[in-house]
């Protein structure tokens, strides 16, 4: 069994006693406790203002970008990791799910979600925003429909 | 010392992947300023199918900001203990499933805060399962 675990840690001083909290799972197969995803698609690209990008693309076609990250089975339990490796804070890029504003990574900013993929239309759609913003991502499944060349 | 989050991903499925390491400290929109407002942890029990508002925020004591920073962290802590891999919890942002959330699962994502984006929960099946969350945010 392939295995992968994501863990965090957040602290904060904005309460009266310091928060820490760490967590960590293994990413498994939806609704099993034996069987870890066992496909990943891991990149890094900039990302230039001014379009709306698919980032990962939920249905069988190529996603825009060009990468090989289409046809993720759906509703299933894909994990998403993406930071915004910009260094400029100003920089920001918006996160949109099937037209779904979600929210705003600036630089330096990171996100670690499930993503059902529950039909065709439900990409994760990339905006750039300031300049050119340069993304690491990397989604961990347990499925893919190849595309016949 | 100010909010931080760091994410630490292992995985050998991919020979030579040598993993992710990053650290982030969570600021304010486009500056460096720390981020200044959190809603505590916070935990909502569900005990049954349906979808309902895990953050409302309209209904927010303090108004966030809208279409700026914000971070949320949830996670799936089961229940009493018994952390249930087969028991999950779809988390959305208005109407649009973004995922599960399944048993000890957790995530980390931002938001846009505007009153009609509440965050929902949704569990899959009958059993009482706990979400706990933690909402940063700039003040409006």
């Amino acid at each position: 069994m392939a295995t992968t675990t994501a863990a965090v840690t957040l602290t904060s001083d904005l309460l009266s006693d310091n928060m820490s909290v760490s967590a960590s799972t293994t990413c498994m197969k939806a609704g099993t406790t034996a069987d870890g995803l066992d496909m990943m698609e891991y990149g890094y690209i900039d990302i230039v203002t001014g379009d709306q990008f698919d980032l990962l693309g939920s249905d069988d076609s190529t996603g825009s970008l060009g990468n090989p990250v289409s046809g993720v089975m759906a509703n299933k339990a894909n994990k998403v990791y993406i930071k915004n490796h910009s260094t400029d804070e100003t920089y920001y890029v918006s996160i949109m799910l099937d037209a779904q504003a979600i929210g705003k990574l600036y630089g330096g900013d990171w996100m670690f979600i499930p993503w059902s993929a529950t039909d065709d239309d439900k990409d994760i759609e990339i905006t750039a925003s300031g300049g050119t913003n340069k993304i690491c991502y990397a989604l961990f499944h347990q499925g893919k429909t190849l595309v016949a060349s | 010392m100010a909010t931080t989050a760091t994410i630490s991903i292992s995985s050998d499925i991919a020979p030579g992947f040598g993993g992710i390491s990053e650290s982030m400290t969570l600021t304010q929109a486009g500056t460096l300023t720390d981020i200044d407002s959190t809603t505590g942890f916070q935990i909502r029990k569900l005990s049954a199918t349906g979808a309902v508002d895990l953050v409302t925020m309209a209904s927010e004591l303090v108004e966030p900001k809208d279409s700026v920073a914000a971070k949320i962290y949830i996670r799936n802590i089961g229940y009493k203990g018994d952390i249930d891999k087969s028991t999950g919890v779809t988390i959305g942002v208005k109407a649009e499933s973004i995922g599960m959330l399944y048993g000890g699962d957790w995530m980390m994502m931002p938001l846009t805060c505007i009153d009609a984006d509440d965050i929902t929960v949704n569990p899959e099946n009958d059993n009482t399962v706990v979400i706990e969350y933690v909402l940063f945010y700039e003040e409006a």
